[in-house]
Formats: structure tokens, C-alpha cells, sequence
């Protein structure tokens, strides 16, 4: 669906994006994920068309992007960050006005509008001027003007930037059904969004692709050592020895013993569970436990790692 | 077509839902209602070799009051864009660019004409009133009718270029007023020292907005005005669409 080949954006005496090449497949949703300033942003306004790239190019739905403009807006849904609305203006007559302009039928167009604001739970404040919707409507709002044309693909630039965590855990679901009939391109600096609803990841940093993969993969290639956790009561010093001498535990820490409790923090192979071993050992010495569990490495841990990694290249961008 | 009717509809429905048109409305129709009561008093008292037309549109007092009302219906087409960051949503869409800036121009050009055709009621309204009809023919107030007409369009067009030039209505404003008053007064050096007659005298006069409304408002059809306005709006939107492309390569 998405094709980018070498895609530059310089300005004067910066460059925002350096040669970022990377595919989306029909049906797929991918996260471009980077911290702030990473170039995000600017990527996706290249391939909706409303910058041109210094150099580079890329073909969505087929299209090239600069000779063939229109044929891709057409196929394009784009939600801008922030969401720019006109707030004078109520969001059925907005929804509307957007989907004639962007080509829906005067006879098709109620249709539209009124399928987009089902996707979207917008029915209740149809009559409603947008400038006195709360920042969730008008997300959403944002979200039905991108999908009314039933474009094939959707470009969502931070569509759950500055939702409480209730509304975030909304627009992921609902990004997720929508994932059914679309394909999709989300930026976000959220890992957690993107390890939900994504099935492929592109991280970005200073212009440049990090890696892509799916969030799994991404994980798993870090080998980051699995940790667990355990509280037990009794004394630390002697426990921990035990503990470190069962095979496969690398290290093990513990913290300041409170009311005859103590918590242990063990490094271990990633390769195996230790759970078991660990709980053997407990109920052979007889210390009472009231933890034990185990903690996986989230995208989040690769995230930084890869980020880490990165920095010894370099001072980093900034700006948006 | 397609987008431009929708694009010229949506930005007429949102001027005229703002009070500000109302305020502008309101307020022109009183400033030139009152100057053409003047005009018309003074007439009464002391025989004018000119009609009525040509007395009030080669007033600048008259014109004063325009080169306020092209900012307010100009200001806002494209600054309010880039200010809100709805520009973005508009130029993703699938409508080009140049058909965009017709709309917009259009719909302000069209917010400019229904401020401003009252004025050519009041002739109507004092032929009806008086029954006099040696205070001007009917020739002059449709020579008039182009001038506001040919003048108007050069304006807004100057406010539209004003207006993409700024992600501030306020800028875009004042860079519109400041533009029109200063082609406005170029009519009026050749009283300020400028030698009549002298090769700079003779070329301003082809600038002068005074000069043209002079033939204009006699009621004689010139073609030279009606080139000059016309090319130059041309030259201004195109310009204006020159503008709004090359964001794409700089912002």
C-alpha cells in the first residue's frame, strides 16, 4: 500500500528525514514510533502530500506522491496531529463539508456522515459547534473526517496524544476494528499503543529507520535477561545466597527487609522460567511467600535499549 | 468545479454567520449614507459641473471606508488556515491548490460585493425620493458599478496574496490596508511636487485609482482600467497560488 524509497526532507541546514525507506502491505496497521522530533511527523505529511520530499520518493495505492497527487489523496484518510478543526463550524455540517470536498456523492453523503459518526459514537453531539467539544470528541471527530471517503488507507498522526487513559483505551479499540477494512499508518511516541494495536512496528530516530519488525520479534531479538521478583520472609543475606546458586540465575539483589520481609530481584536466563524452581526451593527452606512473579521485557525496554544503543552516534535533533 | 462550489459555499456560509459581517455591513452603509447626504447638501447649495456619481466616488472619504473593508473580508481566507493548522486537512484533501485559492477569492469577493452594493441603492433611493434627475444618468451609475466592481476585485485579490502570506489575520490585514492605501495615493503624488506633465506624472497616472474612477464614474467605458484591474488580480492570485506551493518545498 505504502512504498517509501529513500524519502529526504532537508531544511535549511537540517535534515528532518534521511533516506527512510519502508513498505506497508495491504491490510497491515504499522506503528512509526520515535521520541519526540524524530521526524514523524514530517514522513507522514510527505506521503499525504502536503510537503514534498527534497529527495526520494514513494507510491501509495500505486500513485507516486508527487506526480500523482490527487489519485493518492483520494486514497488517503489523514488525521493531522493535534486534530485542526474549524470550531466555529458543528461537527455534522463539518463531517459533512469534508466528505464532499474530499469526493463523496451529494446523494452518498448523509450516508457517509452517518456511518463515519457510528464508526466514531459521534450521534450525540452531531448539532454540537466543535469548539465546545471535550479534547476525546474531538479526536474523534478527527478520526470520522479521516474515514468518511472510505479511503484505503488511514494516516493517524498521534491520534491518541493527550487522552486520559480511558479514551485511549477506546481509540485503540476502535483502531483496531478499523484495521479490519483498512490499512493503516499510526505515529505515536506511546509504546504501549503500539504493542496493542500494531502488527508491525518502524521505529524512527533523528531521520533515520531504526529497525522493523513486528513488537514481539522486536522483543525477543533484544534478549534483554528475564527478571523476577520474589518476597519471602526471612533473612536476606543466607536466602540469597540459595538463591543465586539455582542453575540459570545470574544475579540476585535484595532490598531492605521490612517487617521480617524481604524482596529479591533476580536476573535470569530469557530462555527459561525459573518460576518453578524458585517456589521449590522456597517451600524446601520454609519461607512464607507472598510474591512471586515474573517480569517480561516490554517494547518499551527495547525502545530505550534501541535509542541507547543510538546515542553514542551523536548529539540528537530536535524540533518537531 | 466540484470543490470549488463546495469550498466558495462553506466560506460564504462562515462569513455571513460571523457577526463581523453584520458590524461591517452596518457600519459602511452609515459612513457612505452620511457622505452621500453631504454630497448632496452641498449640491444644493452650490451648482457642481459633475454629477452626483462622480461627486461621491471621487471622494476619499468614499474610498476610505473600502480600504478598511477589503482586510475584514480578506484577512481570514488563508492566515486562519495556518493559524488553526486546518490548512493541512484542506490541502490533503483531493482539490488542487489553484482551485482553492478561486474559491476563497471568490467567496470574499462576492462577501465584498453585498457590503458594498448599497451604496448603489442610495442612488435609486434618491431618484425615487427626490424625482430629480438632472443630479446624475443612469450611464454613470453603472460606469460606478464597474468601478467598485474592477477596483474591488484587484483589492481582495491583493488580500488574498496579504492573507497566504501569514499565519496571522492581523498581519495579513494590515500588509492589505498598508498595499491598497499606498496604490491608492500613488493617483495622488502628481499633487505632491510631482512636475504634471513629466514622465513620472504621466506613468503614475496609469496607477491612479482616482483617475479611473474619474472616467468611470462620467459614465465613459474605458478599456484601459478594466485591463489594468483585471490583469493585475490575475497576476495577484496567481502569485497567491505560487505561494501556498512552495510551502510544500520550504516549511
Amino acid at each position: 500500500m505504502i512504498e517509501a524509497r529513500e524519502l529526504t526532507k532537508r531544511y535549511a541546514g537540517r535534515t528532518a528525514v534521511d533516506r527512510i525507506s519502508f513498505e506497508v502491505g495491504k491490510g497491515e496497521i504499522v506503528g512509526f514510533l520515535g521520541p519526540n522530533g524524530a521526524g514523524k511527523s514530517t514522513t507522514l505529511r510527505m506521503l499525504t502530500c502536503f510537503l514534498s520530499a527534497t529527495e526520494g520518493s514513494a507510491t501509495v495505492a500505486g500513485f507516486d506522491i508527487y506526480e500523482q497527487s490527487l489519485e493518492v489523496r483520494r486514497r488517503i484518510g489523514y488525521m493531522p496531529e493535534n486534530v485542526p478543526l474549524y470550531p466555529d463550524m458543528r461537527v455534522g455540517e463539518y463531517l459533512r463539508f469534508r466528505a464532499r470536498l474530499k469526493g463523496v456523492p451529494a446523494r452518498d453523503c448523509r450516508a457517509a456522515v452517518a456511518e463515519a459518526m457510528d464508526t466514531c459514537s459521534l450521534a450525540a453531539v452531531e448539532r454540537k459547534p466543535i469548539a465546545t467539544l471535550s479534547k476525546g470528541y474531538r479526536q474523534r471527530v478527527g478520526l470520522a473526517d479521516a474515514l468518511v471517503h472510505k479511503p484505503e488507507l488511514l494516516v493517524l498522526d498521534e491520534p491518541t496524544n493527550g487522552l486520559d487513559p480511558g479514551q485511549i483505551r477506546q481509540s485503540r479499540d476502535l483502531i483496531r476494528r478499523l484495521g479490519e477494512r483498512h490499512t493503516i499508518l499510526i505515529s505515536t511516541h506511546i509504546l504501549s499503543e503500539v504493542e496493542m494495536t500494531c502488527g508491525r512496528v518502524v521505529i524512527i530516530d533523528r531521520g533515520r529507520v531504526r529497525a522493523s519488525d513486528s513488537p514481539q520479534s522486536l522483543i525477543a531479538r533484544l534478549r534483554r535477561p528475564g527478571s523476577l521478583l520474589l518476597e519471602a520472609k526471612t533473612d536476606a543475606a543466607p536466602a540469597r545466597e540459595k538463591l543465586a546458586a539455582l542453575p540459570g540465575v545470574e544475579e540476585v539483589t535484595a532490598g531492605e527487609p521490612r517487617e521480617g520481609w524481604t524482596a529479591f530481584s533476580l536476573s535470569t536466563d530469557p530462555a527459561r522460567d525459573l518460576r518453578e524452581e524458585v517456589h521449590a526451593l522456597a517451600v524446601k527452606e520454609g519461607w512464607p511467600v507472598r510474591e512471586l512473579s515474573s517480569r517480561a521485557a516490554s517494547l518499551e525496554d527495547a525502545f530505550v535499549d534501541l535509542l541507547k544503543e543510538e546515542a553514542g552516534e551523536g548529539s540528537g535533533g530536535e524540533g518537531e | 468545479m466540484r470543490a470549488f462550489a463546495i469550498l466558495f459555499l462553506k466560506e460564504i456560509r462562515s462569513f455571513f454567520l460571523s457577526p463581523l459581517a453584520y458590524v461591517v455591513m452596518g457600519l459602511f452603509a452609515f459612513l457612505n449614507g452620511w457622505l452621500f447626504l453631504g454630497m448632496v447638501r452641498a449640491m444644493e447649495v452650490r451648482a457642481s459641473p459633475r454629477g452626483l456619481v462622480h461627486n461621491l466616488l471621487s471622494s476619499g472619504w468614499f474610498w476610505m471606508a473600502f480600504l478598511i473593508v477589503f482586510p475584514l473580508v480578506t484577512m481570514r481566507l488563508f492566515a486562519d488556515e495556518r493559524r488553526m493548522g486546518t490548512i493541512e486537512g484542506l490541502l490533503t484533501a483531493p482539490v488542487r491548490t489553484s482551485e482553492v485559492v478561486l474559491a476563497k477569492y471568490a467567496a470574499a469577493f462576492a462577501a465584498y460585493l453585498v457590503i458594498v452594493l448599497p451604496v448603489l441603492l442610495f442612488f435609486a433611493i434618491f431618484r425615487a425620493v427626490t424625482g430629480e434627475v438632472s443630479a446624475f444618468h443612469g450611464g454613470a451609475v453603472l460606469g460606478g458599478a464597474a468601478g467598485l466592481f474592477l477596483v474591488g476585485a484587484f483589492h481582495v485579490a491583493l488580500g488574498t496574496l496579504a492573507s497566504a502570506l501569514t499565519s496571522n489575520p492581523l498581519v495579513a490585514a494590515m500588509l492589505t490596508f498598508v498595499l491598497g492605501m499606498l496604490h491608492y495615493f500613488l493617483g495622488f503624488l502628481q499633487a505632491f511636487g510631482l512636475n504634471p506633465g513629466s514622465g513620472w506624472a504621466e506613468g503614475l497616472s496609469y496607477f491612479s485609482t482616482i483617475g479611473h474612477i474619474d472616467v468611470l464614474a462620467e459614465g465613459l467605458l474605458d478599456s484601459r482600467p478594466l485591463v489594468y484591474y483585471l490583469s493585475f488580480s490575475a497576476v495577484l492570485l496567481s502569485l497567491t497560488h505560487h505561494v501556498l506551493e512552495s510551502r510544500k518545498w520550504r516549511a
